[in-house]
């Protein structure tokens, strides 16, 4: 019942002021359920706080999930950045209007996987609202620092693009709130600024890091020349480069802080051929080498967070791998304990509360934890759905579940329902490390997962035990290459197939059990590009990122289980049709249409209506190419035609084909999700309670539910329910002001959960689907004159229920609860009586729908079946049911009756009250009728912690319990029907026989024509 | 009920804001309000009474609504056979829910009734906001529920938001969602209105307002009914 209600509130949409005839308003009503979870949440990389709230508001910007804000100190969390880029590297609060916030896209924690930004957006009203202010092209931004004093002065360190060179890097300066910027500071093409302070006592001294850097899909280099830290003492008119004691160039990244107490004190983490921490206590000017555990100093260019106490220039805080502090300014370190749970690994950034600097908040790569001891011991927000996603799968169970392995936070799995709903809890982890494909068996007991590198495995899903299941090199193969995120596939037409690409495929027809190697090398095998071991830069960085030349995706025919797709990261797209006997690379013929030949092939999806055709993404963002390509080819690859439209952003992902409706494609990108109708002609982006920009990174259509199921690297998983009406939503449809879909059959049941016990406490929760299908139409434009009902009537053509219709523009959803209309409930008790919301459920048969828009009204029907999965109540039973529960409406609506008639009385003798109580007649009356009626029903409770059962409340509460039966009722609930109806019997000779004898008595009241 | 409020929160998210255009921004209340039946016919508006009801699986709520303009509103709701309550003036404000268990009135917090005295208003919130010294912004165009809107934000004296969607095409309100900071809490209600319908006196009137539980049907409004002050009274 919950549950149900939560789907009538559904509400939000968006909608695309497109050219074409169809946009995303017109399915605004299939919103996306957010599955999250908040179990193991996602990168953070940012929070700020503001000050003068007692610590209770926070804003929290994410690596792919935008900004969330919470106004109870993490307690629960809500997106404020749907409508944009998704990617966050900083965020600013104005602490002296904080009403305006600042937030910088685009996430500077460069490691291979990271996103990229559109620019700087500014809110004035807390982050409700939202303008795009500039600063468009420097594709990441690591720090927005406001002035101390003018708030009108903003500083932003934007090391810039990741992915090429550029002149859109450096040190940017507005004067006036973000309406214009110059760049105050820059080097050259390669590098950027990483890092920024500024001195809060004396705001002209600007302290700034510059970093060389720059990624390749198969190489990292942090370092060079460019690197260095620079001193402004005029407010950032001019800078000078700071050496002394700083260790030789070249630099790489520099992580620095100082104390905002005694700003001389600073300490900075120096990449360099002798990486570590160095210390300075003349603001900046000379440095000495301090040393430091390995946690303070590991990966530079992915932790770049350390952070002085607001007001102790002692206590120093580096979250990093691990989360370290000191109590004596930097010269040793120790760790946080685990007492409060484990915390997470990998962080980048850190909140302290300046007026509680006990209290504070750091961001891991898994969420957001609060310390109230500095530090020391953590507490998970529990709330907080960021999840970052590489590919999402699903089983055939019922309900199915979803499967799918995140950044960071390993492979999970979690039901699409559950009873009282989708909780944290319900997640099961199902392998560790960084997770990609999680993908289960047909057979229903196994899954197949993996972390970086294809290190994967087969694991029994009734104990969770793993096998190691990786193919191996033999003396026939040159050594492995395993991509980060490597395939793994079970077979579309034959689903025991189970493929894993390196360089070569391999398929296994007993769980990876044993494997043949079914092709060759199929990329191109350039050395050039396999230089892995020298990738990092001036630190070692070597993590199987950056593994090149493999295979990224594959799939196999839905249609001939011979035919078999493979796309390489390195370009090519290899097709066998006779199951890998031989291979032939189409690469060649997809360059000319436009699609760099280098580029990623990053998801292919063979038609599964004709089997030479296919859909394949590629993504080229890796050359600094963020455009969207897609292609289509229906000879088995030879010719290819461009798939394109100007809704498209971001790189593209993942292309998934309806399996009914071959015209309705759905296309992930890393900047939304589109969709379109014609086959690929015109597209829209849709908008159904998902982020505009989400980074959708996967696309699965469940051939059971006709779910869309969204996996995005941000926002964890989507899913939008029973698309069916999406598939009917055809030209004919949308061309008619008004249409009244078929509904679906209704099976008579209450669902397919029970309560589910008491609510999840905290947490990220979703509700389930609707239990039965709705009553669907299409409106052409949203109705503002008039409203819209529907009446239900039975094949003797009694209305049974009128329900109110929604009027939005586009599809309408109305639930029926197949039922009648419940009975009238009498006034004047003093318990609520829940009898009046329900009703016996109908029988099985045909109902009549008459929708009634504005002046006009339309005809449908509908079929409500009986339940024959249920084996506790037979049709002959749900007959008996459905009489019972009749009859004891009628007792119910007989009682309110008779008490109604006894209010009708009582009021007229009460009518005047100071002559009712010179009235001893209408006294004795009153109390004899009263008496009747505190028989009837509870009359004297009124603490909801009191049980005052009187008939009424007896037979609510049977009644209740027929009404909601799905079992054959019991012989004492069939006889305790007769005796609640001779207690009513009784009660109402009473109520006559008062009547009878006060009547007479007073003869105001016999003679009054109200009551006649 | 967790689900509810995350849907809530997750249906508040707003939008960016569009450069304001303070022409077009005054063309577009002098339509909505020439929309709502004209300032003359709302000036004439001193008191209301209406009757609605709200249907929920086929079960009526049934509920009145009696307020006098900037003075004092109750609503009485009967549900299940049972009455309740809620009143504010100017000074105070009480409820009575015996539904949720409640066994007598209770005072409202004052917070809740100092964030209240804006409602007791009964006139178009484009027709008193410079009266009642809110700022206006205005957001630009929309789109909501896919219709195209207008976007505008009052925020009043207390700094209490409020956000309205006008019809692009009617200039008619469909949407308004309030954000409200009250006894150390931030919360967001939406409310939806359709149906409008011009009455004898001359304004236009959503007959249809869409709230949390459901939708509220309006059944019977009468304008400048005599209402008897005492009905401001808490009663037992």
């Amino acid at each position: 019942m919950k549950k149900r209600i939560a789907i009538f509130l559904l509400s939000v949409s968006g909608f695309a002021f497109s050219q074409t005839s169809f946009n995303a308003g017109m399915f605004g009503v299939l919103e996306a359920r957010q599955m999250g979870p908040g179990t193991m949440s996602g990168r953070i990389t940012a929070i700020e706080g503001v000050n003068t709230d007692d610590g209770k508001t926070i804003y929290v910007g994410t690596a792919g999930g935008g900004v969330w804000k919470s106004t109870n100190a993490g307690a629960s969390y809500k997106p404020i950045f749907d409508k944009y880029c998704q990617s966050i590297g900083a965020l600013a609060i104005n602490q002296k209007d904080p009403s305006i916030i600042y937030v910088g896209t685009g996430e500077s924690n460069m490691r291979n996987s990271v996103s990229y930004g559109n620019g700087m957006y500014k809110s004035t009203d807390s982050g409700d609202n939202w303008k795009k202010i500039g600063l468009d092209s420097v594709e990441h931004i690591s720090k927005v620092v406001i002035h101390p004093e003018n708030p009108d002065v903003i500083f932003v360190a934007a090391p810039g693009p990741l992915w090429s060179k550029s002149k859109h890097r450096g040190l940017y300066k507005s004067t006036n709130g973000g309406e214009t910027w110059e760049k105050i500071f820059y080097i050259n093409e390669n590098t950027g600024c990483a890092d920024l302070l500024i001195d809060p006592i004396n705001p002209n001294n600007v302290f700034i890091s510059m970093w060389e850097f720059r990624r390749q899909p198969y190489s990292f280099n942090s370092g060079g020349n460019g690197s260095g830290l620079y001193k402004s003492t005029d407010g950032g008119k001019t800078f000078k480069e700071i050496k002394n004691g700083l260790p030789e160039k070249p630099f790489g990244r520099i992580a620095m802080t100082l104390a905002p107490s005694d700003p001389k004190q600073m300490l900075a983490i120096v990449e360099s051929n002798k990486t570590g921490l160095y210390i300075s206590s003349d603001g900046g000017e000379t440095w000495k080498s301090q040393s430091a555990t390995l946690n303070v100093c590991a990966r530079p260019f992915y932790f770049s967070t350390i952070v002085i106490d607001p007001k102790d220039p002692k206590r120093v805080y580096r979250p990093a791998f691990q989360f370290a502090y000191s109590s004596d300014g930097g010269y040793s370190f120790t760790e946080a304990s685990y007492d409060g749970g484990w915390v997470h690994s990998d962080m980048h950034a850190l909140w302290i509360n300046p007026n509680n600097t006990n209290i504070m908040y750091v961001g891991t790569d898994g969420g957001v934890y609060m310390s109230v001891d500095k530090g020391v011991t953590w507490q998970f927000n529990h709330g907080l759905p960021v999840g970052q996603f590489y590919h999402v799968s699903y089983d055939l169970k019922e309900p199915y579940n979803v499967y799918g392995g995140l950044q960071d936070n390993g492979s999970w799995m979690a039901p699409s329902a559950s009873p009282g709903g989708i909780g944290n809890g319900n997640w099961d982890r199902v392998n560790g490390g960084d997770g990609f494909w999680t993908v289960p068996d047909v057979d229903g007991k196994t899954v197949y997962s993996e972390y970086q590198g294809g290190n994967m495995y087969r694991t029994d899903l009734s104990n969770m035990k793993s096998e190691y299941i990786q193919p191996q090199k033999t003396s026939k193969e040159e050594k492995l290459r395993w991509n980060w995120n490597t395939p793994i596939v079970t077979g579309s037409k034959n689903p025991k197939n189970l493929y894993v690409g390196a360089q070569y495929l391999y398929k296994s027809t007993d769980q990876g059990r044993n494997w043949t190697r079914i092709s060759g090398d199929l990329t191109t095998n350039d050395k050039k590009k396999q230089k892995q071991e020298e990738s990092g830069g001036l630190s070692a960085d070597n993590t199987s990122a950056e593994n090149h030349c493999t295979i990224f995706t594959l799939a196999e025919s839905s249609l001939d289980e011979n035919i078999i797709w493979v796309g390489t990261d390195d370009g090519n797209v290899q097709v066998t049709t006779n199951g890998g006997g031989t291979w032939t690379n189409v690469s060649m013929n997809i360059a000319k249409c436009g699609i760099a030949n280098q580029a990623w092939v990053s998801s292919i999806q063979p038609s599964q209506f004709d089997k030479n055709t296919v859909y394949v993404t590629f993504e080229n963002h890796m050359y600094g190419d963020f455009n969207t390509y897609v292609a289509t080819s229906n000879d088995l690859g030879k010719t290819w035609k461009r798939i394109n439209s100007s809704e498209f952003t971001g790189f593209a992902h993942k292309i998934a084909e309806d399996p009914i409706n071959k015209n309705l494609l759905f296309l992930g990108t890393e900047m939304g999700l589109f969709a379109t109708l014609d086959g690929g002609a015109n597209w829209f982006r849709m908008k159904n309670n998902i982020p505009e920009y989400a980074l959708v990174r996967d696309i699965q259509i469940h051939p059971k539910t006709h779910d869309l199921i969204i996996g995005t690297h941000g926002r964890g998983i989507f899913i939008i329910d029973d698309i069916r009406s999406m598939r009917n939503l055809t030209k004919e449809v949308w061309e008619q002001d008004f249409y009244l879909f078929q509904t679906e059959d209704l099976v008579l049941n209450n669902g397919k959960f029970g309560w589910g016990g008491p609510e999840i406490s905290g947490g990220w929760v979703t509700g389930n689907p609707a239990s039965h299908p709705s009553i669907t139409y299409y409106l052409k434009q949203r109705l503002n004159a008039g409203k819209i009902e529907i009446e239900v009537y039975d094949s003797n053509n009694k209305l049974l229920q009128t329900l109110p219709g929604t009027i939005r523009k586009g599809l309408n959803k109305v639930y029926w609860n197949m039922r009648e209309t419940p009975p009238k409930v009498a006034a004047g008790s003093t318990k609520m009586d829940g009898a009046g919301f329900t009703a016996p459920m109908v029988l099985p048969g045909q109902y009549k729908l008459k929708v009634k828009v504005k002046d006009k009204e339309y005809e449908g029907k509908v079929n409500c079946i009986h339940d024959a999965a249920n084996k506790d109540l037979s049709e002959a039973d749900r007959k008996l049911v459905y009489e019972k529960a009749t009859q004891l409406k009628t007792l119910y609506s007989n009682i309110n009756n008779t008490i109604d008639t006894i209010n009708l009385y009582q009021n007229q003798l009460k009518k005047d009250t100071v002559a009712f109580k010179k009235n001893k007649n209408a006294m004795a009356f009153h109390a004899d009728l009263q008496k009747v009626k505190s028989d009837l029903m509870a009359t004297t409770k009124k603490s909801i912690f009191a049980d005052e059962e009187r008939l009424r409340e007896k037979v609510s509460k049977l009644y209740g319990s027929f009404c909601g039966m799905e079992s054959k009722p019991n012989a004492t609930q069939l006889e305790s029907i007769d005796d609640l109806s001779n207690e009513f019997s009784k009660k109402k000779k009473e109520m006559e026989a008062a009547l009878m004898k006060h009547l007479p008595k007073n003869p105001e009241i016999k003679n009054n024509k109200d009551i006649r | 009920m967790k689900t509810i409020k995350q849907i809530l929160a997750i249906s508040a998210i707003s939008l960016m804001s569009f450069t304001t255009n303070a022409q077009n921004q005054e063309e577009i209340i002098k339509k909505h309000i020439e929309a709502i039946g004209g300032k003359e016919a709302w000036n004439k508006v001193k008191s209301m009474r209406s009757e609605a009801t709200m249907k929920a699986n086929g079960a009526e709520i049934k509920l009145t609504f009696i307020q006098i303009d900037k003075k004092a509103m109750r609503q009485n709701i009967s549900l299940m056979g049972m009455e309740g309550y809620s009143i504010l003036t100017e000074k105070e404000g009480w409820s009575y829910m015996p539904f949720q268990g409640q066994t007598k009135p209770e005072p409202m917090t004052a917070d809740d009734v100092k964030n209240g005295q804006d409602g007791l208003s009964l006139k178009d919130e484009f027709l008193t906001y410079k009266e009642l010294g809110k700022k206006l912004d205005f957001l630009g165009k929309d789109d909501m529920d896919g219709t195209e809107c207008y976007k505008f934000k009052m925020t009043n004296k207390n700094g209490q938001e409020t956000t309205y969607y006008l019809d692009a095409s009617s200039y008619l309100t469909i949407k308004q969602s309030s954000k409200v900071k009250a006894n150390g809490k931030e919360m967001e209600a939406s409310t939806m209105y359709s149906n409008y319908k011009k009455l004898p006196e001359g304004i236009v009137y959503p007959m249809t307002v869409g709230g949390g539980w459901g939708d509220t049907e309006f059944t019977k409004v009468e304008v400048n009914p005599v209402i008897d002050e005492k009905e401001f009274k808490v009663t037992e």
